[in-house]
């Protein structure tokens, strides 16, 4: 082999071990989607929604097999963004706030703070089915500005996407949980009025 | 030099008449069956939403087939204005999702007397839903195709083979009279061949377009009541 063979083996070498690296590790997904306003009559109520660090931050790491890290799912903001664009239509007036502390010294009627319970992941090659799948727990609370008890209570979403040719698998997962949070999204919207305690609430004002 | 030209012609008049063979034998059989339960016609200034139904936990219809159902009903001869799927989900949302979609004309009537979603669904004009449900399947693969790299070059050679089976129905609803008016169901079947000599040459049969064109012409034609 002549030196200058060997000097223009070497990028394709160096370029082929960077592929083999990369191909190692976790691999991140960040959720990404539009929520639309719900067409609902808006409630008369003036609510402030907290979202703590653990909504915020909410990250579900899925694991193969043999133990690896193979997914990082980052969903907070995707929720955050979620709750943002449905509760303007659903109630009179919303206010974001950064503590509940905050919240106590606003005219609302209710503090609403969501919470994640649970994330379950299912992928295609592990069920051996043709779906993408997510399942997600929540628990959502209602209090009054003064942090006395409303209602409590547990909603779960699900969203499913096909395999598709040409088609990652973070985008798959991303395009599953953007459709598990419109779930939730059209679960709360309908049954807000109807959970027990709430409407119980709702008939005392 | 004659015997080196005369196989090579010899080998390029076989793979021809095997491409030939494999074009022709690639090609989709459709059926298309309607059946009518009401009087149809649609003016002008009215339209339909075409939707895709995704409640069951084994199958969902694909987005693209619906897509494709709406832009052939709202080109060419006798077209009808299609709203597009998402642009109404989104609008309605969220009372055409998965988990909240209306699964009979009774669900239909119930979700019209709330009166934000009917005046939203008259501020579309719509007068039918159509509801697309249903999937395309792969069958019956066989042979196999090798592909190796080497100094002198590559190539892939080898055979494979397969069937697809596209079933789909349309129902249709009609927004005014909250009935259903209709069903048509097309059923189309290809068999697709992928033969190898040096690249892959894919000869597929175009069994899901044929699907979506065939439903998309009848649909036009029961929309306009004829």
């Amino acid at each position: 082999m002549t030196k200058a063979n060997r000097i223009s083996i070497r990028p394709l070498v160096l370029l082929a071990v960077l592929g083999l690296l990369t191909g190692c590790g976790a691999s991140s997904v960040t959720i990404e989607g539009s929520y639309p306003t719900p067409t609902v009559a808006r409630l008369p109520l003036k609510i402030a929604v907290y979202y703590d660090d653990a909504l915020r931050e909410f990250t579900y790491t899925e694991f193969t097999e043999q133990g690896q890290e193979e997914y990082n799912i980052q969903s907070g903001q995707s929720h955050v963004d979620l709750f943002n664009a449905i509760l303007p239509g659903m109630f009179e007036e919303v206010f974001l706030v950064d503590s509940l502390e905050q919240a106590a010294n606003l005219d609302v009627d209710a503090v609403f703070e969501p919470a994640i319970e649970e994330f379950q992941l299912a992928l295609p090659y592990k069920t051996k089915l043709d779906v993408y799948e997510v399942w997600i727990k929540y628990n959502l609370r209602l209090t009054t500005p003064d942090g006395e008890y409303i209602a409590d209570w547990v909603e779960t979403s699900y969203g499913k996407t096909t395999t598709e040719a040409f088609r990652s698998n973070e985008a798959s997962i991303n395009a599953a949980a953007v459709i598990a949070l419109r779930d939730l999204a059209s679960s709360f919207t309908l049954k807000f009025a109807n959970v027990p305690e709430v409407r119980d609430w709702l008939a005392s004002l | 030099m004659h015997t080196e030209r005369a196989t090579r012609n010899t080998l390029l008049t076989v793979s021809g008449a095997l491409m030939l063979g494999l074009v022709l034998a690639s090609c989709t059989s459709t059926t298309v069956d309607e059946f009518r339960q009401g009087e149809t016609g649609i003016e002008s200034h009215e339209s339909i939403v075409i939707l895709g139904r995704r409640q069951a936990s084994d199958y969902e219809t694909r987005a693209d087939f619906v897509n494709c159902v709406g832009d052939e009903v709202n080109r060419g001869s006798n077209s009808i204005n299609v709203v597009p799927e998402q642009e109404f989900v989104d609008a309605l949302f969220p009372w055409f999702e998965p988990r909240t979609a209306p699964l009979r004309t009774q669900d239909l009537e119930r979700l019209m007397s709330e009166e934000i979603v009917a005046e939203k669904i008259d501020e579309f004009g719509i007068r039918y839903i159509v509801w697309v449900d249903g999937f395309t399947e792969t069958t019956g693969r066989s042979g196999s195709i090798s592909c190796a790299i080497g100094p002198g070059g590559g190539g892939c050679f080898g055979f494979g083979s397969w069937e697809d089976d596209s079933e789909f129905d349309a129902r249709i609803w009609d927004v005014d009279a909250l009935t259903s008016v209709g069903t048509i169901s097309t059923d189309a079947t290809g068999q697709s061949y992928l033969p190898a000599v040096v690249v892959p040459i894919p000869l597929l049969a175009r069994v899901e377009a044929n699907a979506c064109d065939s439903l998309a012409n009848q649909l036009k034609s029961f929309v306009n009541g004829s």
